[in-house]
C-alpha cells in the first residue's frame, strides 16, 4: 500500500502540472484583463499602464509569466523601469516555494488572503458536510430497508423537491421565514439572523459566543444541506437496496444473524463504499466553498474570494484558489481509492 | 475495535477543532498595531480647566451610540486612487482628511486647510504670459493624527511624493511641476499650466493626505500601511477589519472639531446580496443602504416601515450612446451611417427617455441631453430634445436611408457615407453588471429604432472587457464597437478633465473618434481660473456638442441611499460619498 501511495503521489506531480498550464493558459487568454480597472475611471496614461504592467509582469510574454509564476524570478535579472537595462533580480519566488504572487487589487500576497477566508469556508462546509451525513444516511438506509413503505415515498419526493430547488432561491425564501418572519418569543428579535458570522457589536461570554456562532450557522447550512441531503440520501438507498438484495446478505440472516448486525455490519459497509467517491468529488468544496451560501448569507469565505478575482481578473487569486483546488481533488481521489482498500477486501493495491 | 475508537476520537476531535475555529475566526485583528489614540500636546493644558466642570465626571455614562451602514464589496484600501469597488473613497472619509472638499450643492470648503486659495485671497497668482500659476495652501495647526503627530505641509508633500513615486496617476499630476514645502504649515504648488481644478488636487474623493511619519515610504503608495491600517486624523478611528465581513470604527477622541463625531461607533457589514439589504433595513438592523437599486428605494420612501430616502440635490451619472463613428476596428474608414450626424440625431429622437426612466428605472433618473448639466453650467440654454418617431424617419429618409425592399430594415439610397444597398445594422452592446434595468432599457431603444427601420443585434459585456486594454480584447480602447451605452460622470466642480477625456482630438478616452478643432479651442479656454471666460468656454462646447452629437446623453441615474428613521443629518452628494459629513451625523432613538 505504501508504495502504492507513493506512486500515485508522484503521478500526480506532472498531472498538476499540465493542469497548472492548461489553467494558466485558460485564465491569462479569457477576454478581459486585470488593467481595465484602470481605463473606465481612472484614465491612466500608458506609460503609468506600462510601469503597471512591468510590476505585475503582464509585460512579458505567456510562457515567462508562467515560468515566473511556477519558480519565481530570483534567479533573473528583471528590468524595473522599462529602460530595457536590467535592474536587479526579481522578488518572486514562484509557487513552488510556497510564494502565489500579490493580488492586484489590494497588493497583498495571496496567501494572507486565502489564509484570512479559509478557516471560515472550512468551518462552514465542514458543518454542512457533517450534517449532510448525519441526516442522508439514516434516511438512506430507512427508504431501502423500507422500500415503498410512506417514509419511502416522502423521502423520496422530498429528495426530488431537494434536487429540484434552487439553491439561491431557496436561501431568501430561508431568510424571509427565519429572519424576516418568525420571531423569538422571549426576546421578540428575528428567530435567526441573517447573515454574517456573528453578532457584530454584542459583547458575549465564551458560550454565548459558541450559540451565537451557532445560530449565524444554521441558515448557509440549512441551504447546501438541503441539495447534498438529497443526493446522497438518494444514492444511497439505491446502493443499499442493490447490496441488501445479494446473497451474502441473504447468507446472513440464513445463519441467524440479527437484522441490525445484517444491515449496519454486512449491508450499509459495502453500500456505503460507492458513496466514498462521490465524497471524494465533493470534499474540494471545503476548500473552495459555496459561492451561493458565502453570497446571499454575507459569508467572508472562498467562494467570494473566487468570484471577485474572477469578475476583476486578478489572476495571482484565481490561479492559486485553482491549483490548491486542483491539488485536493488528486489529494481527495487518493484517499478514496485507499478508502476502497480498506473498505472492500477484495480491492488490492500493489 | 482499535480502528472504531480512532474514527470516533478522528470525528469528535474534527468537530471540536471546527467549533474552536468557529469561536474564533472572526476574532478582531487589530487595525492600527501599536497605535493606541494620545491626547495630542497642544490639548495637554485642558488639566487647568475650571473646576466647574469637574462635575461632568459623575453624570451618568451616556449609552453608546452604534450605525450600521450596508456596502456590497470588500474595499480594496483606504485609498481614493487605489480603488476599486467605488467604497473605498466612502470609507476613507470617516479615517482621513483633504485639504479641502465640495458640499452637495458644488460648495468648496476647506478641511485641513485655513481657507481656499483663490486669486481674490492671494493664495493663487497667475503668470498671465506664460499662462501658468501658483498655489499656496495654508494649512491648520490644530490637526493632529490619533498618535498625537501634528498634520504638516510635510504629510502634504510626502503624500504628493508617494503617490508620484508610485507611478500613481490622476489628472492634476498631468498639470503639476511641484509641490513645495514653504513651512510647517504652508505648502506650494507650481502648475505648469493654468489649471482650475486646482482645489480639489489634494481633497475631494480621491485624496486623502497619509501621515509621514506613519506610513511604511520603502513599501510604496500601493503597498504600504496606511491603506489598510490607516492612522486617523478624521472622526473616525478603525477599530478592526474582517475581510469581506465588517469594519468598525470608534469615535477619535482627538477629532479637530470636538465634540463632533456624534455617533459612537460606526459598523460597515459587507453584505453582497440586495434583497437581503433591504431586509436588514426593514428589521431595523442596519441604518444606511448604500446605492440601494430603483425597487429598494421605492420601499424606503413608503412610510411607517422604519425607514426613509434621500437623494442629492444635483446628479452626475449619465447614461450615455457612444456611437463608434469608424467602421469597427478601422479607425481610416467612417462607419456608413454613424458617421453622419442625421442619424445619430434620428438616433436621439427616437428614444423615449421619460418610458425608460418612469416604466424602467422606476422614476429614479432625470433626463440629460449635455454634458454641461450641472450647476453653475445649465444655464448654456441648449433645449431639450423631443421624442419624436416620426421625425426621426424623415431625418433618415433625407440622410438617404429608406427601406427598399420592404423587408422593414432601411438600406442605403442614396447616403453620403456607404455603398448603395448598405443595411441599416449594427451592435449595440451595454456593459453586464449594471444589471436588469440596463438590459431592459437596451431593449426598449432597440425595439424603438426597430420600428424605423434600424436593426441592431444586442449584446451585452462584462466591464473587465468593455474596458480592457486593447491587447486583452477590450472593446473600448480599441474601438472594437459599434454603438456602446454606459454611464458616467464627473467629480467635484470641474468638469474640463472629462470633457476632454471624451471630446478632444489629442485623447485616447475619446472612443468614437470624433474630432472638431473649435471644440478642441473651447476645451483649452476652459482651463481658466476666470469663471465668467469658463462658462463662455462651457456653453460653446456645449453648442457644439449639441450641434454635433458625438455622444447621445439619455438622462441620469440619482445618487441616493436608504436610512434608518433613527439617522440624522445624511446629506448625499454627487462631489463625495455619501460619508463625506459623518462628523455631523446623529441618531435619534
Amino acid at each position: 500500500m505504501g508504495t502504492y501511495i507513493v506512486r500515485r503521489l508522484l503521478q500526480a506531480i506532472p498531472m498538476l502540472l499540465l493542469v497548472s498550464i492548461v489553467l494558466f493558459a485558460l485564465v491569462n487568454i479569457a477576454p478581459g484583463g486585470p488593467m481595465s480597472a484602470y481605463s473606465r475611471t481612472n484614465r491612466m496614461p500608458e506609460e503609468k499602464k506600462e510601469a503597471i504592467r512591468r510590476k505585475f509582469g503582464l509585460d512579458k510574454p505567456l510562457p515567462v509569466q508562467y515560468i515566473v509564476w511556477l519558480v519565481g524570478n530570483d534567479w533573473i535579472q528583471i528590468d524595473e523601469d522599462g529602460d530595457n537595462i536590467p535592474d536587479g533580480y526579481g522578488t518572486r519566488k514562484g509557487i513552488l516555494r510556497g510564494d502565489f504572487g500579490f493580488s492586484y487589487k489590494t497588493r497583498e500576497p495571496v496567501l494572507e488572503l486565502i489564509a484570512d477566508r479559509l478557516p471560515n469556508t472550512v468551518y462552514l462546509m465542514f458543518f454542512t458536510l457533517l450534517f449532510t451525513g448525519i441526516v442522508a444516511i439514516p434516511i438512506g438506509i430507512i427508504s431501502a430497508i423500507k422500500q415503498y413503505s410512506g417514509f419511502d415515498i416522502t423521502a423520496t419526493t422530498l429528495s426530488f423537491m431537494g434536487q429540484a430547488i434552487p439553491e439561491f432561491w431557496l436561501g431568501l425564501l430561508l431568510i424571509l421565514v427565519f429572519y424576516a418572519t418568525l420571531n423569538n418569543p422571549f426576546t421578540g428579535e428575528a428567530l435567526l439572523p441573517s447573515g454574517g458570522m456573528s453578532t457584530l457589536g454584542a459583547e458575549f461570554s465564551f458560550w454565548e459566543s459558541i450559540w451565537d456562532r451557532a445560530k449565524h450557522l444554521i441558515l448557509p447550512v440549512l441551504m447546501g444541506l438541503v441539495g447534498w441531503v438529497a443526493w446522497y440520501s438518494r444514492f444511497l438507498r439505491s446502493s443499499m437496496l442493490e447490496v441488501i438484495n445479494q446473497d451474502y446478505i441473504r447468507t446472513a440472516r440464513a445463519k441467524g444473524q440479527i437484522e441490525r448486525k445484517v444491515l449496519y455490519k454486512h449491508a450499509l459497509k459495502n453500500a456505503l463504499i460507492p458513496l466514498v467517491t462521490m465524497f471524494a468529488l465533493d470534499f474540494p468544496y471545503i476548500f473552495t466553498g459555496s459561492l451561493y451560501a458565502e453570497l446571499l448569507f454575507s459569508w467572508p469565505g472562498m467562494g467570494r474570494l473566487f468570484y471577485t478575482a474572477a469578475t476583476g481578473r486578478d489572476y495571482p487569486i484565481l490561479m492559486a484558489i485553482l491549483i490548491i483546488g486542483s491539488g485536493i481533488v488528486v489529494l481527495s481521489n487518493l484517499m478514496a481509492d485507499i478508502a476502497y482498500a480498506y473498505l472492500d477486501p477484495r480491492v488490492r493495491y500493489s | 475495535m482499535n480502528y472504531r475508537k480512532s474514527l470516533k476520537v478522528l470525528v469528535f476531535g474534527l468537530i471540536a477543532l471546527m467549533l474552536v475555529i468557529g469561536a474564533t475566526n472572526c476574532a478582531p485583528k487589530p487595525a492600527e498595531e501599536g497605535v493606541a489614540p494620545e491626547e495630542p500636546a497642544a490639548e495637554e493644558p485642558a488639566a487647568e480647566e475650571p473646576a466647574a466642570e469637574e462635575p461632568a465626571a459623575e453624570e451618568p455614562m451616556a449609552e453608546k451610540t452604534s450605525i450600521t451602514i450596508l456596502i456590497p464589496d470588500n474595499p480594496v484600501a483606504f485609498n481614493g486612487i487605489n480603488t476599486d469597488t467605488g467604497y473605498e473613497q466612502a470609507l476613507g472619509e470617516l479615517v482621513m482628511l483633504s485639504l479641502a472638499e465640495v458640499d452637495p450643492n458644488g460648495n468648496l470648503y476647506p478641511e485641513l486647510a485655513v481657507e481656499i486659495p483663490t486669486v481674490e485671497n492671494g493664495g493663487v497668482v497667475l503668470d498671465e504670459d506664460a499662462w501658468t500659476m501658483t498655489a499656496t495652501w495654508k494649512l491648520r495647526e490644530d490637526v493632529f493624527w490619533a498618535d498625537g503627530e501634528q498634520v504638516t505641509a510635510d504629510d502634504v508633500v510626502f503624500t504628493w511624493d508617494a503617490m508620484v513615486d508610485a507611478g500613481a496617476w490622476y489628472a492634476p499630476m498631468d498639470y503639476t511641476d511641484s509641490v513645495e514645502k514653504v513651512d510647517d504649515f504652508t505648502v506650494l504648488v507650481t502648475f505648469n499650466t493654468v489649471f482650475p481644478a486646482y482645489t480639489l488636487q489634494f481633497g475631494g474623493e480621491d485624496v486623502f493626505i497619509y501621515p509621514e511619519h506613519y506610513c511604511d515610504a520603502e513599501a510604496g503608495f500601493y503597498e504600504w500601511n496606511c491603506d489598510d491600517q490607516p492612522l486617523s486624523s478624521g472622526p473616525y478611528i478603525l477599530e478592526e477589519w474582517v475581510a469581506d465581513d465588517h469594519l468598525t470604527f470608534v469615535r477619535n477622541p482627538n477629532y479637530y472639531e470636538s465634540p463632533k463625531p456624534y455617533i459612537d461607533e460606526v459598523i460597515v457589514r459587507i453584505v453582497p446580496e440586495e434583497p437581503v439589504k433591504q431586509q436588514l433595513m426593514l428589521e431595523g438592523d442596519a441604518d444606511l443602504h448604500y446605492w440601494p437599486a430603483e425597487p429598494a428605494s421605492n420601499v424606503y420612501k413608503e412610510e411607517g416601515n422604519g425607514t426613509k430616502w434621500v437623494k442629492s440635490p444635483s446628479e452626475r451619472w449619465v447614461m450615455r450612446l457612444i456611437p463608434n463613428l469608424y467602421v469597427k476596428g478601422d479607425r481610416e474608414t467612417p462607419h456608413p451611417f454613424l458617421s453622419d450626424v442625421r442619424v445619430r440625431r434620428a438616433l436621439r429622437m427616437s428614444i423615449d427617455v421619460d418610458t425608460i426612466i418612469n416604466d424602467i428605472f422606476l422614476g429614479y433618473g432625470v433626463p440629460v441631453w449635455n454634458d454641461f448639466f450641472r450647476p453653475p453650467f445649465n444655464g448654456c440654454d441648449i433645449p431639450r430634445p423631443e421624442y419624436d418617431l416620426e421625425g426621426a424617419a424623415a431625418l433618415l429618409e433625407e440622410a438617404g436611408w429608406t427601406d427598399s425592399d420592404g423587408d422593414g430594415i432601411r438600406e442605403c439610397n442614396g447616403c453620403e457615407t456607404a455603398d448603395a444597398g448598405t443595411v441599416m445594422t449594427m451592435e449595440y452592446a451595454i456593459y453586464a453588471e449594471y444589471g436588469e434595468s440596463l438590459e431592459l432599457a437596451q431593449q426598449l431603444i432597440a425595439e424603438s429604432w426597430k420600428s424605423i427601420g434600424i436593426d441592431t443585434e444586442l449584446q451585452i459585456i462584462e466591464g473587465a472587457i468593455m474596458w480592457a486594454e486593447a491587447e486583452d480584447g477590450g472593446t473600448e480602447i480599441a474601438g472594437l464597437f459599434e454603438l456602446d451605452m454606459w454611464d458616467d460622470g464627473y467629480p467635484g466642480t470641474d468638469p474640463s478633465d472629462q470633457i476632454w477625456t471624451f471630446y478632444s482630438s489629442g485623447s485616447d478616452w475619446n472612443y468614437g473618434h470624433w474630432v472638431n478643432e473649435d471644440m478642441d479651442t473651447y476645451i483649452d479656454e476652459m482651463y481658466t481660473v476666470y469663471e465668467e471666460d469658463y462658462l463662455w468656454a462651457a456653453c460653446e462646447a456645449a453648442a457644439i456638442l449639441e450641434e454635433e452629437l458625438p455622444q447621445i446623453l439619455l438622462f441620469s441615474t440619482l445618487e441616493m441611499h436608504g436610512l434608518s428613521d433613527r439617522l440624522e443629518g445624511v446629506l448625499p452628494s454627487v462631489n463625495d460619498p455619501v460619508t463625506w459629513n459623518i462628523a455631523d451625523w446623529t441618531v435619534t432613538e
